[in-house]
């Protein structure tokens, strides 16, 4: 009991309040912005956590991170710009409710269910954490490699497209990925000689180019879409209760793929997100209706990403493993501010766990009515006419870009991916698959050519360990599903008539 | 710009055969098997295969299909008639002009040039058109340049605060 | 340089251009000075630069603002820094990758297409193993490793040809062994490979110990030495492997301070005197402790001779791990 009350003694200091409101404005405001992420968002405040103290530095971050990875899901639902990978999987869909007049709906179930899933990933860490590390910790390339190939598996699932245009998509998102020099052999591979593909294409420029770009070179050529439906702008949280009531299964499913995905460290909210939906799309008894603006997938990866966000810093504070980029980061300002990762930390230093805890909490409390004057702020970018938010969107674009690593090449490559998104999406091949397909790229080869690099070229091992059979199994009916679908069709002709 | 399916299918083909033959040919690294040559071999095989199912038709199925556009669209593109498609390709050479522009031209030129032509080739009136791009440029810049530290490039024309 | 006043054009008086002196500028720096990082923000070099920024700051008392110049794996910031405009407003932190990117044929700069100022810190790579290993010491799994077929061992810590590797390729030379006796598993970064060797994926890594720290402190791994001249004090515990293996062999992942090439000669003097004081400051000693980094200093001979000795070091690793390209 003294801990917890040394943890609010701790908390309850002006430093520590003023760094959590500062900097959850501050990440609701980059998180907002197209092209800019969460984990901008945290490498920018890390100079000024070298002169905070160490419950009011981690503050910063935690509350930082939590406040852009919600409101990067505003310009996905808004613009159909997602702000960051994880928001992705569900951008379409809430994007289609908007279009439907819907805007405040989407918004409002994207900050309930961040704001539950975050709170549900903290009571997890609190609870779980030394459990959740050492499956963590078990996971070997074998597993990673199945599990990374089940989220690409995933493209499937998700795309309101033929199954096999899904796939091609994602191959050709894999093939992205193969870019550069980061690959097993560490040659430069298809970089035609150009410097800055050495490094790779990195998910961002992709992410903006594929959908804001293509989004406004669709807006060149298209008429004016019929306005939206301007009706008075309703209760933002009003709708929110019959959701949680009305699909409260797929929000427990969400926030338990969200904390065991987040766990697992590379994994991260992006994939905790993609297989959230997939999963609600799969086993939904309304299944036709994604992708028109149903909320139903919205639940579900929007309590994942946010729950992952907390998951993620199981490994790290348990064994300074990071979870995702931001908790990357995190670690470096732990390690500056005496906090050192480790099972330590949860015995000797037991009172700050606990404020880091009340932090994560505050934070998505705090969430709650930032959020909603962010979505009543951002909400006027509807009305404003098409002619003059695209070209704004567009520039926003471009600096955007630039600003991820300073390098001008990013802005080539949004310009690159508009065109390639634009024929892709005209063709109806998914975007989104593409975007995955990027994402995961790395993770894939990695772990399967370090699989069979210690396996020496075997592929027995990939099914002998326990967690790693099950995950083939899982891969395997993911992937025979589709041909099973499609002979199904075939069987059933009467079926094929819509 | 819609092409038929025996197009696209088709050159996932090509680009997939490159892939392949392309990752063939990666050295390999001494004293491993496995190297950089499996995987790209892997997903062009893959990309070849999902190719030539789609110009077969296979899965057409699942497709909802396109809606066309049949209004009349304002701007570049009702002017352009039956090049209109053209007008898509706009903004992409906006950021081009972006990349190959701000070093010279600043930042604030840019910016107001690139605003001005995407917002007149989507319609938009002069006096819109013009009042976006004397006001958009200076209030990104701020943005990215002050708060985010972003070194925008300066150029001919410096902002105030830069 | 052109200045264009456009403020009757501008009628909404948003903007009003200013003009910057160019005459010569008799006391450096004049104006705020640009430190190119050329990873990516977050990162432990990145870290490292933006102390050093904030303290050269209060120093040289104009403002130091760290860039960071991402792309190419590393390749575009240090061009970056490369080919800047040598009046000292333009500096950057470059790190051991100079001396293997140039081999691999990626690119071709080189430790002197630089003005070097300071060598600010090294980390030499440690040889983990997992905590339940049968191999107590250095000499126990140096002897293993002599007794076993090739390809027996799996070692990771980094992509392939990267700097972990290529102390892995090193210390097997020394020991009279072929560079691919222990097969290198690519890993992305230090951190996965920690976590594999935990898991029980591979059975060395040859990241550095502050890497390798936290599933050292968590119980789950041991290091047993590290390939450098002298203990670390943050980690006196693990040997080097001259104490006991008696093979003089240490490499180390360095980041330093450089400049473009003909920087003038008052201007890097002043900076290599203003990168001593924040270097031997508290405030430094306390951030690199903090985060177990190598302490270690080099004025601009200093620094320009360790990279000679980095890039022969690591030149002859590359060779005979068939990384050498052109």
């Amino acid at each position: 009991m003294n801990t917890a009350l040394e943890a609010f003694a701790m908390v309850a200091t002006t430093e520590v309040a003023i760094a959590i409101l500062a900097s959850a404005v501050y990440g609701m405001v980059i998180g907002a912005l197209p092209g800019l992420t969460a984990t901008m968002a945290t490498a920018l405040l890390v100079p000024v956590t070298f002169y905070l103290s160490p419950i009011a530095a981690m503050a910063t971050i935690i509350t930082s991170s939590a406040m852009a990875i919600f409101s990067g899901d505003i310009p996905g639902a808004l613009m159909r710009i997602p702000g960051t990978p994880a928001s992705a999987a569900y951008t379409d869909e809430a994007y289609a409710m908007t279009r439907k007049g819907q805007a405040e709906t989407a918004l409002g179930a994207a900050l309930w269910f961040s704001a539950i899933g975050g709170i549900v990933g903290t009571v997890a860490l609190m609870i779980l954490a030394p459990a959740l590390a050492e499956v963590a910790l078990s996971f070997s390339t074998y597993e990673y490699f199945w599990l990374s190939f089940l989220g690409l598996m995933c493209a499937t699932l998700v795309a309101r497209s033929s199954p096999i245009k899904a796939i091609a998509a994602a191959l050709l998102g894999l093939l992205v990925a193969c870019v550069g020099i980061e690959n097993p052999g560490g040659v430069p591979r298809f970089t035609f000689g150009s410097t800055d593909l050495l490094g790779g294409i990195e998910p961002l420029p992709a992410l903006v180019g594929v959908f804001a770009v293509s989004e406004i070179m669709r807006a060149m050529t298209s008429p004016l879409p019929p306005p939206i439906p301007n009706r008075k702008l309703g209760s933002i949280l009003g709708g929110q209760w019959a959701l949680t009531r009305r699909y409260q299964k797929q929000m427990w499913r969400g926030n338990v793929i969200g904390v065991l995905i987040g766990a697992l460290p590379g994994a991260g909210a992006d994939m905790a997100a993609w297989v959230a939906y997939a999963s609600s799309k799969r086993f939904s008894k309304e299944r036709e209706k994604f992708g028109t603006g149903h909320p139903e997938g919205l639940v579900e990866s929007g309590a994942a990403n946010n729950s992952a966000l907390a998951g993620g810093w199981v490994p790290a504070l348990l064994f300074g493993i990071p979870g995702d980029t931001i908790t990357a980061i995190a670690i470096g300002v732990l390690y500056m501010k005496g906090l050192n990762p480790g099972p330590t930390l949860f015995t000797e230093k037991a009172s700050s766990m606990y404020a880091l805890y009340i932090v994560f909490i505050l934070a998505n409390v705090l969430m709650i009515p930032l959020g909603i004057a962010m979505i009543r702020l951002s909400r006027h970018v509807l009305r404003a006419p098409r002619a003059a938010a695209m070209p704004l969107i567009l520039l926003l674009c471009a600096v955007g870009a630039f600003a991820i690593g300073n390098n001008p090449f990013a802005v080539v490559l949004v310009a690159a991916f508009g065109v390639l998104g634009y024929l892709m999406e005209r063709n109806g091949y998914p975007v989104a698959a593409l975007v995955l397909g990027i994402v995961m790229g790395t993770m894939v080869e990695q772990n399967l050519v370090s699989s069979l690099i210690k396996s020496d070229g075997e592929v027995l091992p990939f099914f002998e360990r326990p967690v790693s059979s099950v995950l083939a199994a899982l891969t395997i009916t993911a992937l025979l599903w589709p041909a099973g679908v499609w002979v199904l069709r075939r069987l059933q002709p009467a079926h094929a008539a819509r | 710009m819609h092409l038929s399916d025996r197009i696209t299918g088709g050159f996932l083909v090509l680009l997939g055969a490159l892939a392949f033959w392309g990752g063939s040919r990666l050295p390999g690294v001494p004293g491993q098997d496995v190297g950089p040559a499996v995987f790209p071999m892997v997903i062009g095989s893959g990309l070849v295969l999902c190719g030539a199912l789609i110009a077969l038709g296979i899965g057409r199925s699942f497709e909802a299909p396109e809606p066309d556009d049949t209004d009349a669209t304002p701007g570049l593109a009702g002017r352009l008639g039956r090049f209109a498609p053209v007008a898509a390709l706009v903004p992409p050479a906006l950021l081009i002009f972006y990349v190959l522009a701000a070093d010279r031209l600043g930042f604030l030129l840019t910016a107001a040039v690139m605003v001005l032509a995407a917002a007149l080739a989507l319609g938009a009136s002069w006096r819109l058109a013009v009042g976006l791009a004397l006001l958009a440029p200076p209030a990104v810049h701020l943005v990215f340049y002050r708060l985010l530290r972003v070194p925008l490039p300066e150029g001919l024309l410096a902002a105030p605060w830069a | 340089m052109a200045i264009i006043t456009r403020r009757g054009a501008l009628a909404a008086g948003a903007l009003t251009t200013i003009a910057r002196p160019t005459l010569a500028q008799p006391r450096y720096p004049a104006r705020p000075v640009q430190v190119i990082v050329p990873w990516g923000a977050g990162g432990g070099t990145d870290a490292t630069a933006r102390i050093v920024a904030s303290l050269l700051e209060k120093e040289m008392g104009q403002p130091f603002n760290v860039v960071n110049r991402t792309g190419g794996s590393g390749v575009v910031g240090h061009s970056a820094i490369a080919s800047a405009a040598p009046d000292g407003h333009t500096i950057g932190m470059i790190t051991v990758e100079i001396c293997m990117m140039h081999w691999q044929g990626l690119t071709e700069l080189k430790r002197t297409s630089y003005t070097p100022l300071a060598l600010m810190n090294e980390d030499p790579p440690g040889v983990q193993v997992n905590a339940s290993s049968p191999y107590r010491d250095i000499k126990a799994l140096a002897d293993a490793i002599k007794a076993s077929r090739p390809g027996q061992f799996k070692a990771s810590g980094t992509g392939q040809g990267g700097i972990w590797h290529l102390a892995l390729a090193g210390w097997l030379g020394a020991m009279g062994l072929a560079a691919d006796h222990v097969r290198w598993v690519p890993s992305n970064g230090a951190a996965p490979a920690m976590q594999d060797l935990a898991a029980g994926g591979v059975d060395i890594v040859t990241c550095s110990v502050p890497e390798a720290r936290a599933i050292i402190e968590a119980g789950r791994a041991r290091s047993l030495a590290i390939m450098a001249p002298a203990r670390n004090p943050q980690f006196a515990a693990v040997p080097t492997l001259n104490e006991t293996l008696g093979i003089n062999y240490s490499v180390g992942a360095w980041r330093g301070i450089a400049a473009p090439l003909n920087l003038p000669a008052p201007i890097a003097q002043a900076l290599t005197a203003a990168l001593q004081k924040v270097w031997n400051g508290q405030e430094f000693k306390d951030f690199m402790n903090a985060r177990g980094f190598g302490m270690v200093w080099g004025d601009a001979a200093g620094f320009a001779q360790h990279m000679e000795r980095t890039d022969t070091t690591l030149g002859a690793a590359m060779r005979s791990a068939g990384l050498v390209r052109g």
